[in-house]
């Protein structure tokens, strides 16, 4: 039985995704589970998989094309499968293809001012991210000729041109000062400026602060390093946060939820993202599945993670499937912050640095290694007091480090 | 003297007549009736039905007649009562007339002058208001010649009449009343040599038959409520094509406009935009503007074909707009 490949939703908030290259070819066997496709969205590139094994009878987008989400991208089927119930006449070989063509009478005019205005909009797309500046083939001569930075001067043609006469008003004039830099932002950027304000703007976020002393659990971290040498496996105490937390989340499971109109959808499995910094911006990718894994499956789940985001090789569900998140800073002098929930999660910790610090035990004065975390969570599915009892769930795991063992 | 051009073609027409023996008229209602534009008004009465020949309507049959003739070594001057007729005889034009020479390695010549009429605005419908003349400016071998006033007219014909290649003289049906001054003295005007009707600094406007007319309207107002002065060329002839005034005038401007009656898609126009830009790309200062019928059959309707077909005050519209031109205030 034929079955349609479309536009996978590989992130949150994506609506297109652009089709980097076919890894099969038409009438070539596709095992179930093989990768097919290359797509990229605003993050990374994802090889997508078939879901079905057959034969990839017809490839419906063209390499380079972007389509919506859920538009179909080819079809899979037996050899010889009619697929004549598909609609397999219209490949998408360029932007905006993708809408169904009304059928044409052909008394009717023919709109020309639809490609004008598709190529209008790349171009004022363009204009917007400063790809491009514009201004006239003769202001750009006199600019290049007389050294001027055309995007120091204000256009005063039609669309904000810069025309001759501006090149040579300011070439005899003003050249004007302090003109802030303009810098377009990044797909990476984009999609985090979009992430967080939506975040923002939806979540009504509170946050509970506390002091966690990690004195002991650094001493069995060294103690089970050393143990564990051989196997060539090291925990890091971002590894042990991430088992306290999925001890408080087992215990709360409301911090493991999102919410779908009315109801909290409380998530069956626990995904951990962690904040990770790359050069271009934030990705907040998950350990999958991690309810049951032990200390150490977590440490080589998250070596293996931050290795392959690394490479950009991570699959669709470990960029949008998180159900919780770790944002540490601990690596950089930082004593607190405050993270911004990753939607559609309810929390997110945020940790800083471990530091040696005077504390009171028992009446007398001594050095302890003390770490802030607080946590951000939605307030529309936990209160304060929620939130105070899972961040205490959590320094309670990490200051008695003995029941990571149980 | 004052002339109107139906008026100044009517006497290029007898003096081509007059001076040349081989010279004989061919189409439909040029003897009896006058012609259906009445430009042969009185030529059967002067010249008689041996050199003014009324012919059946079948184009094909009198462009070919003609091609003959000229090959023969007479002069025929055709009168096709419209362009749209013209398709009729579109294999006579294209494969037999604009041919011959270059088949012939020059030993044939075919020295005929095709009239006929072009444009719409006389409610005539879609079949009978085109403009197709850029069409056989694409044909090499043909001379197209679009006159815009009775001065081109009269000494555009001149030459046209001296020629040894065949040329497409087409008027434009909306304009033969319109009045020019027109020297006593004979003089001609050589094929390929624009007119600048107009000098001016901020804008070129280029344009050719009736939308030369509508250009130097389009010019006043943009002079008067704008302040803006224009280079007007008028084309005169399409084929052959004066480029080099058009790139001057540019290259001066930076801001070029063509108004044209053909449809918009694959118009003259489009044409006319690749000369500048491969010509004067560093030089220009915006986008070029072409305003070209719309791309629909002509109505019949008035209201609906003057909406379709360039007019000035729609010219005047685009040009302010598009180029950000600044009304002037008292």
């Amino acid at each position: 039985m034929a079955i349609e490949m479309n536009m996978p939703q590989l992130g949150y908030d994506m609506s297109h995704g652009t089709l980097i290259r076919w890894l099969k070819e038409e009438g070539s066997l596709v095992k179930k589970g093989e990768p097919v496709v290359e797509i990229e969205t605003d993050k990374a590139v994802v090889e997508v998989e078939a879901e079905e094994a057959g034969v990839l009878r017809k490839i419906l987008v063209l390499e380079g094309v972007s389509v919506p989400v859920g538009s179909p991208i080819a079809i899979i089927g037996e050899k010889d499968e009619n697929i004549s119930d598909f609609d397999i006449s219209n490949v998408v070989d360029s932007l905006d293809n993708s809408s169904e063509e009304e059928a044409v009478d052909p008394i009717n005019v023919i709109d020309d001012s639809k490609t004008d205005s598709i190529l209008a909009i790349k171009e004022e797309e363009d204009i917007k991210q400063n790809l491009v500046v514009r201004a006239s083939p003769i202001a750009r001569r006199i600019a290049k000729e007389k050294n001027i930075d055309l995007n120091k001067v204000k256009g005063s043609g039609p669309l904000g041109r810069i025309v001759k006469e501006d090149v040579l008003n300011i070439s005899q004039t003003q050249v004007l000062d302090n003109v802030d830099k303009k810098v377009p932002l990044s797909k990476m950027r984009q999609q985090i400026a979009r992430v967080t304000s939506t975040s923002k703007n939806e979540k009504p976020h509170f946050y509970v602060s506390c002091e966690i002393n990690m004195t002991k659990v650094i001493e069995f971290r060294s103690q089970l390093n050393k143990s564990l040498e051989n196997q060539n496996i090291k925990i890091s105490i971002n590894d042990l946060i991430i088992k306290a937390s999925i001890e408080a989340l087992i215990k709360f499971p409301n911090f493991n939820a999102y919410l779908l109109e009315n109801n909290i959808i409380i998530n069956d499995e626990i995904n951990v993202g962690i904040a990770i910094s790359e050069t271009e911006g934030l990705t907040v990718p998950a350990i999958m599945n991690c309810r049951n894994k032990s200390l150490t499956e977590i440490s080589i789940a998250s070596k293996d993670l931050i290795s392959r985001v690394k490479d950009g090789t991570l699959n669709s569900s470990e960029y949008t499937g998180g159900t919780f998140a770790i944002s540490n800073l601990g690596m950089f002098d930082v004593s607190n912050f405050i993270a911004i929930i990753q939607p559609p999660q309810t929390a997110v910790i945020a940790v800083g640095t471990v530091m040696n610090k005077p504390i009171v035990v028992e009446g007398n004065i001594v050095i302890a290694q003390m770490m802030n975390a607080t946590l951000s969570a939605d307030h529309r599915i936990v209160d304060g007091a929620d939130g105070a009892r899972f961040i205490s769930a959590v320094k309670y795991a990490l200051e008695n480090p003995i029941g990571f063992l149980i | 003297m004052l002339l109107t051009i139906r008026e100044s073609i009517s006497i290029a027409l007898k003096e081509a007549l007059n001076n040349n023996k081989n010279c004989f008229m061919m189409g439909e209602d040029i003897a009896g009736y006058g012609g259906a534009y009445s430009i042969t008004k009185g030529f059967l009465e002067e010249f008689g039905k041996d050199r003014i020949i009324d012919t059946p309507i079948s184009e094909s049959a009198i462009v070919g007649a003609a091609c003959g003739a000229a090959m023969a070594g007479m002069k025929p001057i055709v009168e096709i009562m419209s362009i749209n007729f013209t398709l009729l005889a579109i294999d006579q034009i294209v494969n037999n007339i604009a041919k011959l020479s270059y088949l012939s390695n020059g030993q044939i010549k075919v020295p005929l002058i095709i009239r006929t009429v072009t444009g719409g605005g006389g409610q005539l419908s879609s079949t009978h208001s085109q403009s197709l003349e850029h069409w056989y400016a694409s044909i090499p071998g043909l001379t197209v010649v679009t006159p815009s006033n009775a001065y081109d007219a009269l000494g555009l014909f001149r030459t046209s009449v001296k020629s040894q290649n065949p040329i497409l003289f087409i008027e434009h049906g909306m304009i033969y009343r319109n009045k020019n001054e027109v020297p006593d003295d004979y003089y001609e005007i050589p094929f390929g040599r624009a007119n600048i009707s107009l000098v001016g600094e901020d804008i070129t406007i280029i344009s050719y038959s009736k939308m030369s007319c509508v250009a130097l309207e389009v010019s006043d107002i943009l002079k008067k409520e704008f302040n803006v002065s224009c280079d007007v060329i008028d084309l005169r002839t399409l084929s052959p094509l004066d480029s080099e005034s058009i790139i001057n005038s540019v290259k001066k401007t930076g801001k070029a406009v063509i108004i044209e009656e053909a449809h918009k898609t694959g118009g003259f126009a489009g044409e006319l935009i690749a000369i500048i830009q491969e010509a004067c790309f560093d030089y220009l200062d915006s986008p070029i503007i072409r305003i070209c019928s719309e791309d629909i059959p002509i109505p019949y309707s008035r209201k609906l074909e003057d909406s379709i077909i360039p007019n000035t005050n729609f010219a005047v519209s685009e040009i302010s707009q598009k180029f950000n031109l600044k009304k002037l205030t008292y």
